[in-house]
């Protein structure tokens, strides 16, 4: 039987199990602010949180990340090769919206197998992800409206569901099913802790009320490229790029070399960069194709809603709404898809007036 | 006594600190110049930059100084009123107080960067500031705060 | 009076004078802000036809300053030859300053803009509720009497209005913009000096350099270096902001303690005679750091130095922008 027990009292022996053999990622509490981190202690793990503010792509793809370092020496140049991929990573208490942003991210680190990044892919390779149902989606999440759902379970190795004081464990991958067996102290689950998850799956499924119709709007977004809508959407951004930030699917990055000149070294790394700043397309002769606040929030959009269905066939979006509560100017992502959606009966109601 | 603060701070009785310091051309670089030819003993400590005017020090300079992991920074500048720009180094004196009110507040000792006015025939005067800022710098020990971990 | 009626009161008065500029054709776009569609924050909507006045609004949520969207003006308040159009903006005491100093900065055209003045209540500091709150989900902000009243999906919690405003807001002077009748209707003043009270700041200098490294470098590593503070901050409007030159780059662009903070030095010192007091930065900072604190320094020293304080008004030329022969110089080294 896959279905297995896990109480909360347990999380500690739960932590020894992997604590040596992998590095342990679990959401804690910075500052006010949820984030995944390797943790030391069992006890810092946050276990009724929302969502982290920071989505934990940042454990496989970080803000910074340095991909070798050199030092020179009279004539020799000596490289030091980028960290230890093949260390094992356990991510713990993802949410499905996350855990699916990894397969998305795949996608875009391997091109349809054209290219491959080996830091990123490497990494998901060795890592473990204990993902854990969404009782209480907020109320800006709309996961289900872009192919998830707040107990989603396929992109995951094991699946754990908050039952109160326990966790209802299941294997779903074959990485997943070997280490539940490992777990020889886990209990097995009841047929009332089953019906209990499933319940709970059912109820939050419900909670979810933003509906948007994402055929629409990839269907609207192939003709309304020079449209006077993205006028009205770009009206209140400042630029500031917490949207991409914070936004698990969101993989730009910018490579950058650091020369520590007094010391004959330096380091080459690479570190996130957003669409809405405006260096991101700034060119070396100085034109800049995407100069104005309009194009580039229309680039954000468009990214996720139109090229990443021509690309990969798949939304760029896993419905998380961070993008929604963080942004400085409310400038909110349901708001803007809806003035899309409904695109043409707005050019039909001003024909009309 | 600035042994005795090193041994305090365990740092190594031989080290000395190394000081960026940014003269103007007209002024403090003359200054400088003939401190050398009147053969004034100043410490080795200075590397020299110089600059059209202290006016054309941005406070970036300073701070990329600073974090660049020189011990000091020292900007030297002709006396208000003799500016060859006739207002460059006024202009540098309003910028030169916030930066050091602000590099104050944020916990960088004030020691670290100096400000100094000598004109082309203070040749001695510049000697004698030159050793007072590198006797405070070295007081301060080395500026460590910004180095970086590097594997 | 609570500050619900308050509220109401300056809701009806800038709608109807936005209504007057308007249809007088006084103005072309109103700015102003509008109801949020997340607790806690608000939208900042251009107000273009008589007919949509009703989604002015104003809570003590309007924590944007909307003199931002006016250097560089954004193309959406431009005409079709990329010319300014007549912008009407509502304006709380502080987006009132902000206006005059770019216009000492010349960056607006005063005779292109209409203050819609009303005195400004305080702006709730979003950052320090949401830290409260912690993990939960806040549904609902309302404001009622002296409280602020929180509500989720099964909890309600009340904060007292007077102690959850900005720290800014508690001792801002400056309600309403410090203008002239010819660019404000409504509320407005002309202030020529006002006294700052600033012994937070005082307190925290007597600290050793030790103790103010570490307070920094405590408050400021969860940084994320998203540069929010920077593009909601008024009177930021360089064409190429120093973080994103790279001949040659002046700081790293790690999230390494030593780039956050080289960030935050040089941000701080642009602002020198130029902050003008908003809160916008710490308001929209995902973080949700007290970046204020750092600023209102900036306030006492020119205040302390050159006696100024930026925004009173649109001729007075900035510290930075000026000099004086006898200016003090007791931090230049000196002979013994």
């Amino acid at each position: 039987m896959d279905q297995k027990i896990l109480k909360k009292d347990q999380i500690g022996k739960f932590y020894n199990e992997f604590a040596g053999e992998y590095d342990f990622y679990a959401p804690i509490n910075k500052k006010g602010s949820i984030v995944f981190e390797k943790i030391e202690n069992p006890e810092d793990i946050v276990l009724d949180y929302l969502n982290s503010k920071v989505p934990p792509k940042s454990v496989l793809f970080p803000q910074e990340e340095v991909l070798f370092e050199y030092s020179l020496d009279e004539k020799d140049v000596e490289i030091t090769d980028r960290q230890n991929l093949e260390q094992k990573i356990l991510i713990f208490g993802v949410r499905p919206c996350d855990a699916y942003s990894f397969e998305l991210m795949a996608n875009f680190f391997s091109f349809h197998g054209n290219w491959e990044d080996e830091i990123y892919l490497k990494k998901k390779e060795n890592s473990t992800i204990i993902g854990m149902g969404c009782n209480t989606p907020r109320s800006t999440c709309f996961c289900t409206s872009v192919g998830g759902n707040p107990f989603k379970k396929e992109d995951m190795d094991i699946f754990l569901t908050d039952l109160g004081d326990k966790y209802l464990v299941e294997a779903i991958s074959d990485k997943g099913k070997e280490i539940v067996k490992k777990l020889s102290w886990l209990s097995d689950a009841s047929k009332d802790d089953l019906k209990k998850a499933e319940d709970l799956a059912k109820k939050a499924e419900e909670m979810i009320v933003t509906k948007i119709d994402v055929d629409t709007i990839v269907k609207n977004l192939d003709t309304c490229f020079e449209h006077p809508v993205w006028d009205e959407i770009s009206e209140s951004c400042i630029g500031c790029g917490s949207c991409a930030y914070l936004c698990p699917t969101c993989t730009c990055f910018d490579v950058i070399d650091e020369t520590d000149q007094y010391n004959n070294r330096g380091r080459r790394i690479r570190i996130w960069d957003t669409c809405q700043s405006c260096l991101y397309t700034m060119e070396t002769s100085g034109h800049n194709p995407r100069n104005t606040k309009i194009q580039r929030c229309r680039n954000r959009i468009m990214h996720k809603f139109s090229y990443y269905p021509t690309n990969y066939d798949l939304l760029g979006c896993v419905g998380c709404g961070r993008c929604v509560s963080v942004c400085p100017a409310n400038n909110d992502l349901r708001v803007i898809l809806k003035k899309i959606q409904n695109i043409e009966k707005m050019e039909s109601e001003k024909i009309n007036a | 006594m600035t042994e005795t603060v090193l041994e305090e701070k365990k740092v190594d009785k031989n080290w000395e600190p190394k000081i960026v310091a940014f003269l103007c051309n007209w002024c403090s670089y003359a200054g400088a110049d003939l401190a050398g030819v009147s053969r004034i003993q100043y410490p080795p400590n200075i590397r020299i930059v110089r600059v059209p005017c202290s006016g054309r020090v941005n406070p970036y300079f300073i701070i990329k100084s600073l974090t660049d992991g020189w011990d000091g920074v020292v900007i030297s500048g002709c006396h208000p009123g003799d500016c060859h720009y006739i207002s460059g180094n006024l202009v540098a004196r309003r910028r030169f107080a916030i930066l050091k009110e602000l590099l104050e507040f944020f916990g960088i000792e004030p020691g670290r960067v100096n400000f100094m006015w000598a004109s082309a025939a203070e040749g001695e005067r510049f000697a004698v500031l030159i050793r007072k800022a590198t006797k405070i710098v070295k007081e301060l020990g080395p500026n460590t705060k910004f180095q970086r971990e590097w594997c | 009076m609570g500050i619900e009626q308050d509220n109401k009161e300056i809701i009806s008065s800038i709608r109807e004078n936005a209504k007057n500029l308007l249809s007088e054709n006084q103005v072309d776009v109103v700015i102003g802000y509008s109801e949020g569609t997340v607790p806690l924050s608000s939208t900042p909507i251009i107000i273009r036809r008589v007919e949509d006045i009703e989604k002015l609004t104003w809570n003590n949520l309007c924590y944007m300053n909307l003199a931002r969207y006016l250097a560089p003006l954004m193309p959406q308040l431009c005409d079709s030859e990329g010319k300014s159009l007549r912008i009407g903006i509502v304006a709380k005491g502080c987006v009132g300053r902000a206006i005059n100093l770019l216009a000492v900065e010349k960056q607006v055209d005063l005779d292109k803009i209409k203050m819609i003045g009303f005195n400004c209540n305080g702006i709730v500091n979003r950052s320090k509720i949401a830290l409260e709150i912690g993990e939960k989900e806040i549904l609902e902000v309302n404001i009622s009497g002296n409280e602020i009243i929180v509500k989720g999906r099964d909890w309600e919690k009340r904060f007292p209005y007077d102690q959850y405003i900005n720290e800014l807001c508690k001792v801002c002077q400056v309600k309403s913009p410090s203008s002239t009748e010819a660019n404000c209707v409504g509320e407005c003043q002309e202030l020529e000096t006002i006294n700052d009270e600033f012994s937070d700041i005082t307190e925290f200098e007597t600290k050793s350099a030790g103790e103010k490294w570490e307070y920094f470098k405590e408050i400021l590593q969860v940084c994320t270096l998203c540069y929010s503070c920077r593009q909601a901050c008024p009177v930021c409007y360089c064409n190429l902001c120093f973080v994103d030159q790279n001949k040659p780059v002046w700081f790293g662009k790690t999230t390494e303690y030593q780039d956050i903070f080289t960030f935050h030095l040089v941000r701080a010192q642009h602002l020198a005679g130029r902050c003008v007091a908003c809160g916008a930065c710490s308001s929209v900072c995902p973080v949700g750091i007290d970046l204020n604190f750092i600023t209102r320094k900036l306030e006492k020293i020119v205040k302390e130095r050159y006696n100024y304080t930026s925004g009173l008004n649109a001729e007075k030329v900035p510290p930075m922008m000026d000099f004086k022969m006898e200016d003090a110089q007791e931090f230049m080294l000196e002979e013994d």
